[in-house]
């Protein structure tokens, strides 16, 4: 088991809601006291099952089988691997298992949310959907599910990877996606920021506001988010609840890089139910890995805030370096986010995840590492995960066990090593 | 002091719109509700939605001084639950207790005690023991099994499901399936649910699902300008009670 492409797991049949486990209550999300209420927007603007997922009581959500069946089409399960080539690296006797959400279609672990979300969009009778993108690869899972499902996509992608991720952009298209820059000059949001600032790099924050101001100015559209939300990091439950049945051992540590949070909660809150609920991993770490280029899980305050630049969504409560932060440009676009997951922050908060920042040249040089030690160029903002897993591999005793999520490949972003390498 | 089963309960923030409408409010309302929550007037109503957070603004009479227009009521023979922000009172749970005492309140129901204060239940149950008074507490869907379980051992009056995120505002969800889930874990505690119940047939849904108490609030608001027909809104929810 582990040593090659496992695929012994079956899919999982259920989602897994970790608030029901959660050491304490997450705060509901609220309205601002100004403006029109956001909470009554979700209405317009979200497919409604998606909303009942954000509110279940339930511990283990069904997943519908036409999700389950393209998840096996996709290739679910995704393998877990082990990183010899990396341990010899290090060489101290510590191994090393990744789970390879890579293998998907779209490059990354994007795909687990954007088939039900897209799905659940079509139920609700949508023709369209609209969301934001960082580096490309969430606009690439909704351009993929999209096609497979028959809706139509639209994208705003943060100017600065929609210069520099040019192929993600043309892969997007070839899947009938509609891409725009944001800030874009489709909607208010963007031709504001473009009118302050006329060279913009974009930000998540702002592509969601642009996104949202899209879906509400047509019939027929939905928006769907690519993190941040909790039913979000639900539908990445299936990589932890995999890896649990795959994984041979018991991890001592297990990473993930954060941008707002799925992949990482993706892979660990299966795990982190478990030690919750008293029932293993009592010893096992958990660290989540962000970019010193948007430090929240460290550096930022934990408080209500807006999800979105533009301040259309519901505020929630989060560890956040505020809704107008703009991250500098990086190539861990998907990591230049200002906020963090409620539950992910109040994990964080509460002493049961621990929190660490890297620059982005710390992390491309982890990056360079696996890729030459494992054969796999890995994702910009996974190599932030890698960096830690080599830095603690090299503090931990022998025979010690580390998982870590590659949350996605890095083969359209050749531009983001070429310094390092 | 308990509230029968099964009842139907209405919120009203105290002193809204005046002190003469709300105690006429209060006299009308008489024989048609079963229990009634009393909002305390606050600066902050952060969980609550637009229309309850409008009354909050509005209400003629702030804070704990609102609610000791209750005490002028003698005829009223409900006693209330008061609502307060735990926020407001956080150094002064005791003088809240007393003057829930002195307006014959049953309980003092502090929605954000859960979310902003976890580490105060203890101390927030002895308060309320040790004025004659009973626990109720407040949880959304989202709210930790192990605490729900927890907070259902504390012999509460009762503990109160927010159906939705915010008060008035209706989403998507399978409530029904969130009110058997929680009933699931709180056994035979008694289950107020509350947000957004606007019908009879809602009101028989959530009872059917396990809900003890139902509780409306913003749809009565809405309608208080004209008295009878807010009164009106009373009779026909009751239609949903078995």
């Amino acid at each position: 088991m582990a040593e090659g492409w496992s695929t012994m797991t079956n899919v999982p049949t259920h989602w897994y809601n970790i608030a029901v486990d959660l050491p304490k209550p997450l705060p509901p999300p609220i309205d601002p006291y100004e403006g029109e209420s956001r909470i009554a927007l979700l209405n317009r603007i979200m497919p409604s099952e998606l909303l009942h997922q954000e509110f279940t009581a339930l511990r283990y959500v069904p997943i519908p089988e036409e999700v389950r069946d393209i998840y096996a089409r996709l290739g679910r399960p995704t393998p877990l691997r082990r990183a010899r080539g990396l341990e010899r690296l290090i060489g101290n006797g510590v191994k090393i298992y990744y789970k390879f959400e890579g293998a998907l279609p779209g490059g990354s672990h994007k795909l687990n949310t954007a088939v039900p979300q897209v799905y659940y969009a079509f139920k609700d009778g949508a023709k369209e959907v609209a969301t934001e993108t960082g580096a490309g690869q969430w606009g690439l899972a909704v351009s993929i599910a999209s096609a497979l499902i028959g809706v139509k996509a639209t994208i705003f992608m943060t100017k600065s990877s929609f210069m520099s991720k040019r192929q993600r952009v043309l892969f997007m298209r070839t899947y009938g996606a509609t891409v725009y820059p944001s800030p874009s000059e489709v909607t208010k949001y963007g031709i504001e920021a473009l009118k302050a600032n006329p060279n913009h790099p974009g930000s998540l924050g702002l592509a969601i506001s642009e996104a949202i101001d899209y879906t509400l100015q047509g019939e027929g559209r939905r928006y769907i988010p690519g993190s941040v939300l909790e039913f979000v990091l639900m539908h990445q439950t299936v990589i932890g609840q995999e890896a649990i049945e795959q994984i041979p051992e018991e991890p001592d540590l297990i990473v993930g890089c954060v941008g707002g949070g799925s992949n990482f909660a993706g892979l660990t809150y299966p795990f982190i139910g478990a030690r919750l609920r008293g029932e293993g991993f009592e010893r096992t770490r958990f660290l989540a890995v962000e970019s010193k280029a948007a430090p929240k899980l460290t550096q930022g305050r934990y408080e209500y805030d807006f999800p979105d630049s533009g301040g259309l969504l519901p505020m929630i409560r989060m560890l956040t370096l505020g809704h107008n932060y703009v991250p500098p440009p990086s190539h861990a676009a998907g990591l230049r986010y200002h906020g963090a997951a409620p539950s992910l922050s109040l994990l964080v908060r509460e002493g049961i995840v621990e929190a660490r920042a890297y620059t982005q040249e710390e992390a491309l040089e982890a990056g360079v590492l696996f890729a030459r030690s494992e054969g796999i160029v890995p994702a910009p903002e996974s190599s932030h995960a890698i960096r830690a897993v080599i830095d603690e591999a090299r503090k931990m005793p022998k025979g010690s066990v580390i998982l870590f999520n590659l949350s996605g490949h890095g083969l359209l972003d050749p531009d983001a090593y070429e310094r390092v390498s | 002091m308990g509230i029968s089963r099964p009842a139907l309960g209405l919120y009203l923030t105290a002193t809204y719109p005046s002190v003469r409408h709300f105690i006429e409010v209060l006299n009308g309302v008489r024989g048609l509700v079963d229990f009634l929550e009393i909002g305390i007037p606050t600066g902050n109503p952060k969980y609550d939605g637009p229309i309850i957070r409008m009354t909050h603004r509005s209400a003629e009479l702030k804070g704990l001084e609102a609610v000791k227009v209750i005490n002028d009521y003698s005829k009223y023979s409900k006693a209330p639950v008061l609502m307060g922000y735990a926020a407001d009172y956080i150094d002064s749970l005791n003088e809240v207790a007393s003057v829930a005492r002195s307006v014959n309140a049953v309980s003092v129901l502090f929605p954000d005690l859960l979310f902003d204060y976890p580490e105060l239940i203890d101390k927030y149950v002895r308060v309320m023991e040790d004025s004659g008074l009973r626990p109720s507490f407040f949880i959304s869907s989202k709210t930790p099994y192990k605490l729900v379980k927890r907070l259902s051992e504390y012999n509460p009056l009762f503990i109160y499901l927010g159906l939705y995120a915010a008060t008035g505002i209706k989403l998507p969800i399978y409530v029904e399936q969130n009110v058997t889930t929680i009933r699931g874990i709180v056994g035979d505690t008694f289950l107020v649910v509350g947000f957004a119940v606007n019908s009879p047939d809602m009101v028989k849904s959530l009872i059917k699902a396990g809900a003890d108490g139902v509780v409306v609030g913003t749809a009565f608001i809405q309608r208080m300008s004209n008295l009878e027909s807010a009164l009106s809104l009373l009779k026909w929810l009751r239609g949903g009670l078995p």
